[in-house]
Order: structure tokens, then sequence, then C-alpha cells
């Protein structure tokens, strides 16, 4: 219909501010939204709004974002409304956050002040990005070429799909009559079936706050590899709140991957929350079964400024929900009779499964090593 | 019976078969139903996401078709099979003679063998039929990629018999609880809604929709209560099947009013997780009382 033209272009407008906005909309996606008002009424703007979150939307997350972009090109309306759109789980983890501020005021951003590594937890929420620029080029790369080298290899579990074998508990029934065809139905011989193994999901969730500062660049640099190495591994960064950053590792440059997964975590160099994170961790993803049957590494040395009762519930709903659990904690060193001191370490301590140190490349290997036979 | 034109109508349908369809899930529905596209509904435990297929099905004559996912679920399962006891026990039943017969062999794979499986049923049913994936999160990725042939095309290759295709394309349902990321390749092909949970006035009409017997005033205060349920910081907040249960299971002891004594008596039917029992035991009456 002709005089539907100039309505088209508004609608192909829309879509083309939703992809400003980070959504992913491609070009089928526009062209089915203008379908999709055929039999709607285009006057109507709840119908407009509903056609084009059906149909431009694919993903929760992105659900906000639509609503702004559309506010603002349908309507005429600003950002403002935008705040009130925050997911109700990160507004509370934020507020709490806030709460147990000092009395102390951001003042201006302290990159040059060296994170004390020591035995007392940031209290400042640090809302900053860092930057990898602190680390020369040259020992980038070196750590890159070696961590490259690391290939994390999960425990491998049984799966309920079958493979042809030649040994197994169930009879392959299709080939059996298939080959019993050629004997004049007479069924000779009997085929077998056995059960797939697959690798178990990776989870690897890393301190990055002030106490940790020292090793979250290399641990960063770690995941970016883990990503690159197993099939299914789920990145997380937590200092006061909890980051997925698994999205962000997925750029093929690890220059890239590495600056998008800083941009992504917020609280650099902060605090630390860790049970207030494993919490969210679990609330979010855990019970949605992320983490089931899977092998969770934390990389945290323990320093926790939260609630340890918090902690110890969090911990134990997660040695519930995945399969293993592996801390490492920089602290440990190359010390074999290491006994954790912070109240955090004492407090998850039955929950864990293998303790490693994970404070250079050679316990990282070590790390590697160990991981397949976790079983 | 043919699927309604508009909004309105789709909505009012699907209230006669005890759903109430929010506006935006309704829109989603009827435009899937216009550009023959599958929906994908995602949203929290328990508010009507597997329902909604079912009472479309009902409430416009078509056949409802439930492939439920699970890991390891395979084109055995999900499409069709032999049915390998009958084709051995025919070709004992032969005699030599016959089976040198080429057809005798033809027959064997013929449809007398075939066992349909939801799939394949589904493209035989066209429009006829809503297919209902549920759970396709529970599925491994591999499956998800076949699936996403099927949809496609509506049409299916037996190496046996050759290519069956749709007439028509059946109404497609999939619904994810979210325990993987799905493809985004799948995520494409289809519509998209998140169902949240409604509106505690809408959520009384849902209960009384679907409970005709409850009594209102209890239905107000325990929708009341659930609300107030979902608010503390529960592992797993209760849904709205979680409500419609706890009315029922109120309804069916004769309580009529929702005392902190017949919560707690009642309170399996709403919380099923251990520590937030504890949670929520503790604080009973703030949750019970009327306000």
């Amino acid at each position: 219909m002709p005089e539907r033209a100039p309505f088209a272009g508004v609608l192909v407008g829309f879509a083309r501010e939703l992809r400003a906005a980070g959504l992913i909309v491609g070009t089928g996606d526009a062209l089915t939204y203008c379908s999709a008002m055929t039999p709607l009424d285009p006057s109507d703007l709840v119908d407009l709004y509903w056609a084009g979150r059906a149909t431009l939307v694919s993903r929760h997350e992105d659900i906000a974002a639509y609503d702004t972009v559309f506010r603002r090109y349908f309507l005429d309306e600003g950002a403002p409304g935008a705040t009130q759109l925050l997911l109700p789980a990160r507004a509370v983890a934020e507020a709490e956050a806030a709460l147990v501020m000092p009395g102390v005021e951001p003042g201006p951003p302290k990159d040059e002040e060296k994170p004390v590594l020591g035995w007392m937890a940031s209290d400042v929420d640090a809302l900053k990005h860092r930057s990898f620029a602190a680390c020369t080029p040259a020992e980038l790369a070196a750590l890159r070429r070696i961590m490259t080298r690391i290939r994390l290899t999960p425990p491998r579990r049984r799966t309920r799909r079958t493979r042809p074998a030649s040994a197994g508990r169930a009879p392959d029934m299709r080939k059996t009559v298939r080959e019993s065809m050629r004997m004049h139905g007479e069924p000779a011989e009997l085929f077998f079936r056995q059960r797939k193994t697959r690798l178990r999901p990776l989870i690897l969730i890393l301190d990055v706050s002030g106490s940790m500062a020292d090793y979250s660049r290399h641990l960063l640099q770690f995941a970016y590899s883990a990503r690159r190495a197993a099939a299914r591994v789920e990145v997380f960064c937590f200092g006061t709140r909890l980051t997925r950053i698994t999205k962000a590792l997925e750029h093929r440059q690890p220059d890239a991957a590495l600056e998008q997964a800083a941009q992504a975590v917020v609280d650099w160099d902060g605090g630390t929350r860790i049970g207030q994170s494993l919490d969210t961790f679990i609330r979010r993803w855990g019970r949605g079964g992320l983490c089931r049957g899977g092998v969770v590494v934390i990389c945290s040395d323990g320093l926790d400024r939260g609630d340890p009762e918090l902690l110890a519930a969090a911990m134990e709903r997660l040695s519930r929900l995945c399969y293993r659990i592996v801390w490492l904690n920089p602290h440990k060193g190359d010390n074999a009779d290491f006994r954790p001191s912070t109240l955090g370490m004492m407090v998850v301590a039955p929950h864990i499964d293998l303790l490693l140190s994970g404070h250079d490349l050679a316990s990282l290997e070590q790390l590697a090593q160990m991981l397949p036979a976790l079983n | 019976m043919e699927y309604p034109g508009t909004v309105r109508e789709l909505t009012d349908g699907l209230r006669e078969g005890s759903y109430l369809a929010d506006r935006g899930l309704a829109t989603t529905l009827l435009v899937a139903l216009s550009l023959h596209r599958p929906v994908l509904l995602e949203g929290e435990v328990g508010v009507g996401k597997t329902e909604v297929a079912k009472v479309l099905a009902s409430s416009y004559g078509r056949k409802l078709i439930r492939l439920q996912c699970y890991e390891g679920i395979d084109t055995n399962q999900a499409l069709y099979e032999w049915d390998y006891a009958r084709q051995m026990l025919q070709i004992r039943a032969l005699s030599e003679r016959q089976l040198a017969d080429d057809q005798a062999v033809d027959k064997l794979f013929g449809p007398k063998f075939l066992l349909q499986r939801p799939l394949l049923e589904a493209v035989q049913a066209g429009d006829q039929a809503v297919l209902l994936i549920d759970e396709v999160d529970r599925a491994d990725d591999e499956f998800e990629a076949f699936l996403l042939e099927v949809l496609s095309d509506f049409q299916i290759s037996i190496p046996e018999i050759g290519t069956i295709k749709a007439r028509s394309r059946p109404v497609v349902i999939l619904t994810s609880n979210r325990t993987r990321e799905l493809h985004d390749a799948l995520r494409r092909r289809c519509l998209y809604h998140w169902i949240g949970y409604p509106t505690a006035e809408r959520e009384v009409e849902i209960v009384l929709v679907r409970e005709p017997g409850a009594a209102e005033q209890l239905t107000r205060k325990v929708v009341r209560a659930v609300h107030r349920l979902r608010e503390l910081d529960l592992t797993k907040p209760p849904g709205v099947a979680e409500t419609i249960d706890w009315v029922r299971t109120l309804g069916f002891l004769g309580e009529s009013e929702l005392t902190p004594q017949a919560a707690d008596d009642t309170l399996g039917a709403v919380i099923k997780d251990r520590d937030d029992l504890d949670l929520v035991r503790d604080n009973l009456a703030e949750i019970t009382s009327g306000a």
C-alpha cells in the first residue's frame, strides 16, 4: 500500500534508533515489525509498543533499553524515566553498597594511589575504570603468549545422548534391523550404543577488589584464554557487586576483549563483598541452572567486608548447586600447609573441594593440570 | 474455528478458556498468528507460559502437540522412530520368496511402521495443531540447532520415505526458563515475549477465573500475602500457579480467613524451599495481616 510508505519509514527509523542504543536489530526484524503492524492499529501507541517489543527485542535484558528508546522516539520524552527501569536486583545491591560508604567523599580519581595489598579491605566503592595501560606492552604480550598455552579442560560427565559403540548396554535397534535385512531378516549380529560424555561447564568468579588488584589483571587475562580454550565457560567479576563479563570476553582480539571486560566492571580496586556477590550469583544465574553440574572456580583472598553469615549461606547453597568448587587464594602462595587466617576464608573452607594459590603462572598451570581429574 | 483477527477478540477467546492474557501477550500472539512465526515465551516460574498454549489450542479447537524438552532429547524422540519390534516380527512372518520381492522391503519402511513423534505430528497436522515446545532451554544446544531447521521450513526428511512438508504452518509456542542462554539464531526466528508477575488486582482476577469457587475476600488476602512474599528475599518466589494452589488448599480445608495459623498449616502450597520456609515463618504475622 503506497500510503503506508511514510509510516514504514517511521518504523524503520525506530529500529535504527534501537540499533544505536545497542540492541541487535537486523533489517529482517524491522521488516517483521512493519508486517506485524498490518493486523494492528498503527495509530494506537500500545499496539506500536507491543508489536515492536515482540519483534525487535529478543532478550529480557534489552527491554529496559527498548522502553527508553520508545519513549524518546514516539513520545518525545527524555531519558529521566530510564533510571526507574533499572533491574530491581541491581538497584538493591547498589543501595546497600552505598549505605556502607563511610563519610569519605569520592574526591578526585585516585588512579595514582597504589592499592595497598593489605589485610584491610578497602571501604571505597570505587566507581572507576581500571586501565590496562599500567601494564607494559611487552609484559602483556609475554603473558598472553604463555596464557594461551594453558588449556582448561573441566572434568567430563556422561550425557543422556548415545552414540554407536562396539559394546554397551543399550542395543542399537536401528542398525540391527538394517543389518538383518541383508541376512534375509535374520538378526545375526547385535549392535550397541553407548552414552556420550561431554565437558562440564566451567564458571570463573574473579575478585577484582583493592586487595586483589595485583592479581586481577592476570586473572582477567587468564579468564580470556580460558574462555577461548574450553567449551562452556562463564566469567564473572566482583568487588562490591557482581558483573557478568562472559559476553565482553567474546571479542576475537584479546586487547579489545579485555578492554570491553574492563569497561563492563565498574568497581575495580574497590572494597569486597564476597557474600553479597555470591548471593547475587546464585539468585540471578545459579538458581536458573547456569552452574548445575559445573565446576566453579572462585579467585579471592577472602577479605570480606560483608556479613560472614551471608557468605556462609551462599557458599553452602553454591556447593549444593554445582559439582565442585575450586578456590584460588593468592595469599596461599607456595606455602603447602597454608592455614586461612581471614574470617572469610575460614567461613568458606568447609565447602571448598580444592584450594590452590593462583598467584603466578605456575600455579595457574597447576590448576589447568588438576582440573580434568576433579571427578 | 478460525483464529481471530483483532487483539480484543483473541483476548476474549482466551478468557473463555479461563486464561487472562494482558495486552502485550495478546498482541504478540496475534502477530504470531498472522505472520506464522513461532513465539518464544520467557518469564518467572509459574506465570502461565505453558498454559497459554494449552488454552489457545482448546479455545480454537486445535490439537495441542507437546514436545517436552529434556537433556539428551534427540531426533528419535522428537521427530520419528521406526517400530523396530514390529519390523522384526514382520520380517520373520514373511517367507523368503516374499522377502525377495522389492515391495515387501519398501512396505517395511512405510507409514505402517513409522512412529510419529511430536514434531512430525505437528508438520502433518499443519494449522490444525498448536505445537508447544516446552522448556527448550533444557535440551542441549545440538538439539536447538536441529529445531532451528524444522522451525524455519517445517519440513522433515526421512531417508526411507522422502521429504514431508507441512501444507500450512502450525502455531508454535516455545517456553524457556532461562537456565541456559538460547542461541541468537533461534531467538531471531521467534517473536519474543516476557511474562512477568501480574499486578495484585490482575492476580485476583486470574485466581477467580481459574478457581471460580473461591471466596473473593479470601482470594484478595491471599494475593496480598503472596505479593508480600515476593518482596521478601526468597530463593524461589511464588508464581501465580502457587497463588492458585494456595487458594485451592485453603478452600479445601474450609478456611475462610487467612490467619497466621491457617497460613502456617498450608505454607507448603506456596513455599517450596527450606530456607525460605524458615524466613517466612519468622514473618508470618506480618505477611498475613490484612493491611
